[in-house]
């Protein structure tokens, strides 16, 4: 079968990040980018699929500016086959239900008969992009997979729930999965893959080439929008102890046994 | 016009999740003289359904049908797309649980109304409305506007909201299941335990975590000293235990165990909200990251800027004094 991963370039979430000058979002332009944690595992899920004999094609897919064909550079040098990459600058600032309908109108000829996409993206921390796929598709869809295994037209996967608790469902394909962290442990591309990425295909489209306007899908035409990125309240805020380690240590000691009763 | 709104209540099949108490809480609070109403998706849950109309719902819409006994993605959206269709309410809030971020999407999709995910706060003006939620994993506050959209729909933090605390005498109407269970592309297996020991940590009087910021699993030995030092227990974050450092079953957060110890110490955790909202309730907190802007200051009762191979060591020792 022929499957399709959905990524996206992000900041690498242990940047020190710094709110933009308009207030809107982050300054990127002094941050490194990579591939979203959550996709990586995704893409892993998928290649060990292939390795498995139950896939025969892994696409990587992206839509984001120039600079995120870096994301699909690198899921190419992992193991997927090839790669399409959704560049339009009328997508600047577009919503999640925009961005998928970009991704839908992207994909809608491929006959599919699996995407994986990660959980959520460690910026905008939506989770939303792979179920709203499925959505548009059509297709069931199940999220913060921690387990995938295909038998036929059927998929069942482990859904993580709280307390350590796992829902298991089967799904019938086609369908979406989003993935959560820790499913399985993801590859690094090897010097050979590398080399063998520059010969795999990207296909760059822009909107006119999926039949879409920006009127309708850019960002321009957002439903959702971003107003504001500030830093967190305070609160209370905790009070910040200084000295040297046994300075603190002992005046932590204090706190803990005037506020806890449990030394 | 009474602005309506509609929560998606949660439950097991026997008993209510606080989410569902917490969502109608907010939605109480979310417009003044609000028809706040709840839906109620499974089958021979009746004495949910007037729980709910006790507890917050003036109106119950209950939907009973087999393919709705257990949760499954498909039925719900189902369902939810049918009751959405008839009743369109001004706001639909759903929790941004392990089911609801499973479900929101599709419906979305569904509808065509744009989703704002993981919020706190909620204010609705004149048909739009602002949502407060976190980006960068808890470092930033995110305020994201929906206009012309019905419903406005978001998803909905645990724990940002108290529960609904009046009484209500709602009434609750039965509403016969579009769904079938030939229908349904997504079934119901079964409910699994993950992998155990028996660690139970909700019991735990004291928690020692560790975090990304610990390194490597060698390392842990140092949280594991404290914690000994400390009768307590052993937690980690996310990162941990997808690392595999530590077993699944140590993690705290929203996808871990919610946890509520009399003292929690949290060691190279930057307090990502995943982390924050499974162990916010705890009595007293201590917070050691080398990050003075890690959001785990934010909640921490008392805070070191420091280096927790530094820091931890000394605790141990001068509690063991």
């Amino acid at each position: 079968m022929k499957s399709l991963v959905l990524v996206k370039y992000v900041p690498d979430s242990n940047s020190v990040f710094r709110i933009s000058s308009d207030g809107n979002w982050v300054d990127e332009s002094s941050l490194s980018f990579n591939v979203n944690e959550f996709d990586r595992y995704a893409l892993e899920e998928l290649l060990a699929l292939k390795d498995a004999g139950i896939v025969e094609e892994v696409i990587a897919l992206t839509v984001g500016p120039a600079a995120a064909s870096s994301a699909l550079r690198t899921c190419l040098a992992t193991g997927a086959d090839r790669a399409i990459h959704v560049k339009d600058e009328a997508l600047t600032g577009a919503d999640p239900l925009s961005l998928a309908r970009v991704i839908h109108a992207a994909i809608k000829d491929e006959e599919l008969s699996l995407i994986l996409a990660g959980l959520q993206a460690d910026d905008d921390n939506y989770t939303q992009v792979g179920g709203l796929v499925a959505g548009l598709l059509d297709w069931p869809c199940a999220s913060a997979a921690m387990s995938l295994s295909a038998d036929g037209d059927t998929l069942r996967v482990e859904r993580e729930l709280e307390n350590n608790e796992l829902q298991v469902v089967d799904l019938t394909l086609p369908a979406v999965v989003t993935v959560q962290t820790g499913i399985n442990k993801p590859r690094y591309a090897s010097l050979k893959g590398i080399m063998a990425a520059k010969k795999k295909p990207v296909a760059t489209i822009g909107l006119s080439d999926i039949g879409l306007d920006a009127a309708e899908v850019g960002g321009d035409a957002a439903k959702l929008r971003t107003v504001r990125l500030s830093q967190p309240p305070k609160g209370k805020g905790a009070e910040i102890l200084s000295g040297s380690a046994d300075e603190i240590a002992a005046a932590l000691v204090n706190r803990i046994r005037e506020n806890t009763g449990v030394i | 016009m009474a602005t309506t709104i509609l929560i998606l209540a949660e439950h097991d099949g026997s008993a209510l999740k606080d989410i569902s108490f917490e969502l109608l809480g907010m939605a109480d609070r979310v417009a003044e003289g609000a028809n706040v109403k709840a839906l109620l998706l499974g089958n021979g849950v009746d004495g949910l359904a007037s729980e709910l109309a006790a507890r917050g719902a003036s109106e119950v819409l209950y939907v009973e049908g087999s393919a709705l006994a257990e949760y499954t993605s498909d039925g719900y959206r189902k369902a939810i797309e049918a009751v959405l269709s008839e009743e369109s309410p001004h706001l639909f809030l759903i929790g941004n649980t392990p089911n609801g971020w499973d479900v929101a999407p599709l419906v979305s999709a569904r509808l065509g109304v744009p989703l704002a995910t993981g919020c706190s706060a909620v204010t609705l003006e004149n048909g739009s409305a602002l949502f407060h939620r976190k980006a960068f994993n808890g470092k930033f506050v995110h305020e994201v506007a929906v206009a012309d959209a019905r419903p406005l729909f978001a998803t909905i933090e645990k724990g940002a909201s108290a529960v609904f605390e009046g009484e209500t005498s709602g009434t609750v109407r039965k509403i016969e299941s579009p769904v079938q269970e030939s229908d349904l592309r997504s079934r119901f297996v079964e409910t699994k335990k993950g992998a155990s020991s028996g660690l139970d940590l909700t019991q735990a009087n004291v928690i020692v975590s560790g975090g990304r910021g610990v390194g490597d699993p060698e390392k842990f030995d140092v949280i594991r000293e404290l914690a000994e030092a400390l009768s307590g227990q052993v937690g980690a974050s996310r990162a941990v235990t997808d690392a595999g450092w530590l077993p699944h079953e140590h993690q705290i957060g929203s996808s871990g165990v919610t946890v509520s110890p009399k003292l929690y110490v949290a060691c190279g955790i930057s307090g990502a909200i995943q982390h924050v909202v499974g162990m916010k309730g705890s009595g007293y907190i201590v917070a050691i990251n080398k990050d003075a802007d890690a959001p785990i200051f934010g909640i921490a009762d008392v805070g070191v800027v420091g280096d927790l191979f530094e820091i931890v060591p000394a605790l141990t020792k001068a509690l063991k004094a």
